[in-house]
């Protein structure tokens, strides 16, 4: 497990360096920013987009869509005000949202109803909606806030309600679970840094 | 109004960063992080973090869908050109421009290459003349030089003898120094000292022999140092002035100068 981690950490270390490049290339239309950038980040996009559609044509369907978006949209993008990653996955986790509206238009207007309907989802490997890394080592229900409002879209008003419990209640699961996180991740960085360091 | 503690302990940082704001709360946790490096130190690790999460969780999509990506931007950068290409009609003028002003200089240039070719064709014609000058010079000299050299040899040669003849009364400032070779057959005068005549008249110089005088030559007029006929078995060496052009027979009376041969 830790291995698997520092080769993750590693690979975003070494991606990271570019970005900022990458990203002004982007904004100039440059083809080949668009395809490094999708290197980077389709994984961890497409993984969101099928968590919470839980169907793989239409995930692929709205990746592509969502990185149209990047490329078309590219000059909307302020590193000032976040990272290039969180851009893209609220690009991805809206046209997500309005796909699941869309489709179930009856309960449009109900609030959280866009989600009741997941039983019927079917087309898609289950190993997809498992989840990997440093979460899983999380207490069940740190891991399941978690797993409700990053890959499943939904917000924090309707996650409390899924999990029944008061939704400040569910405001610290998720706080707790970001602070477990940030040990663990803080630690496996040193740690690479450390082996950097030795080399 | 929002603050710093109640974003904190509400999770509207979280909520931000998942885009559940609308975007009057939105802007007032952007102010927020722009005024405060703390918390903004706080949410940059936070969105560091998520970003782990979610390439921890990765998954990779298949290619099918970054080539259909490429091929739609490619399509759509093909729309983009066109409109590009449609400016540059816009910029045939511009073009144009160039292209005239590329043409002007280079017909200055030829016009100017042209004068320049005319200046040196000149220049080439007045060496040409010159040289043939030269040339000919060249060849006067040669053949002065020859002269001089035949001469040179005639008078140095050891077989020559060298008679003077002296001026008699009729011209006592008269001397003609001759170089007779009778191996060689040949004589050359020195006729500096002879005196000018006007132009009826030229020095014609004669051997005797045996009481018999033959005709050796005119002499020139122009030249101090010349070449005349030598007349076997002569006794001496006479010049007469004669008219111009000289005569078939001596004037006897006009004798000026003779000298024998021994």
């Amino acid at each position: 497990m830790m291995d698997e981690q520092h080769l993750i950490f590693g690979k975003s270390l070494t991606l990271m360096q570019n970005d900022s490049t990458l990203i002004q290339q982007l904004k100039n239309k440059d083809e080949r920013a668009l395809s490094l950038l999708y290197d980077k980040y389709s994984g961890s996009i497409y993984s969101v987009i099928l968590k919470m559609i839980r169907d793989e044509g239409k995930a692929q369907n709205l990746l592509q869509d969502t990185f149209m978006t990047v490329w078309d949209k590219a000059e909307n993008y302020d590193a000032e005000k976040g990272r290039f990653y969180t851009w893209v996955y609220r690009i991805a986790k809206n046209k997500t949202l309005n796909m699941l509206r869309k489709s179930d238009p009856l309960i449009q207007t109900d609030d959280f109803s866009v989600h009741n309907n997941k039983e019927d989802a079917i087309s898609i490997e289950p190993e997809y909606l498992e989840l990997n890394g440093a979460v899983t080592t999380l207490e069940a229900h740190h891991k399941e806030a978690i797993e409700l409002v990053y890959f499943k879209g939904l917000t924090h008003r309707e996650a409390h309600q899924e999990m029944n419990v008061p939704l400040g209640t569910f405001k610290s699961y998720v706080r707790q679970a970001l602070k477990q996180l940030k040990i663990t991740y803080a630690k496996t960085l040193s740690l690479i840094l450390l082996i950097l360091n030795a080399l | 109004m929002m603050d710093k503690k109640t974003l904190l302990e509400n999770g509207l940082l979280e909520q931000y960063l998942l885009g559940e704001l609308n975007a009057k709360e939105c802007e007032q946790v952007e102010q927020l992080l722009a005024s405060d490096t703390e918390l903004k130190a706080h949410f940059d690790q936070l969105e560091q973090d998520f970003e782990t999460l979610g390439l921890e969780n990765a998954i990779t999509p298949p290619p099918s869908v970054k080539s259909q990506l490429l091929e739609h931007i490619a399509s759509s950068s093909t729309k983009a050109t066109k409109v590009v290409e449609l400016n540059q009609n816009n910029n045939i003028k511009f073009y144009l421009g160039i292209a005239a002003s590329v043409a002007a200089l280079l017909m200055i240039g030829s016009f100017w290459m042209y004068s320049q070719l005319n200046t040196v064709k000149q220049q080439l014609e007045t060496v040409e003349t010159n040289n043939t000058e030269l040339n000919t010079t060249i060849e006067v000299l040669n053949k002065e030089l020859e002269q001089t050299n035949t001469f040179y040899t005639a008078i140095v040669n050891p077989d020559t003898e060298q008679y003077i003849l002296e001026g008699n009364d009729l011209l006592p400032e008269a001397k003609v120094v001759s170089y007779v070779n009778h191996k060689n057959k040949s004589v050359v005068i020195n006729t500096e000292r002879l005196p000018k005549l006007d132009d009826e008249h030229d020095y014609q110089m004669w051997a005797d022999v045996e009481g018999e005088m033959i005709n050796m030559g005119v002499i020139a007029k122009d030249k101090t140092l010349m070449t005349m006929a030598y007349i076997d078995h002569a006794e001496s060496l006479n010049i007469t002035i004669e008219p111009a052009g000289g005569n078939d027979h001596p004037t006897v009376e006009k004798l000026v100068t003779n000298v024998y041969l021994n």
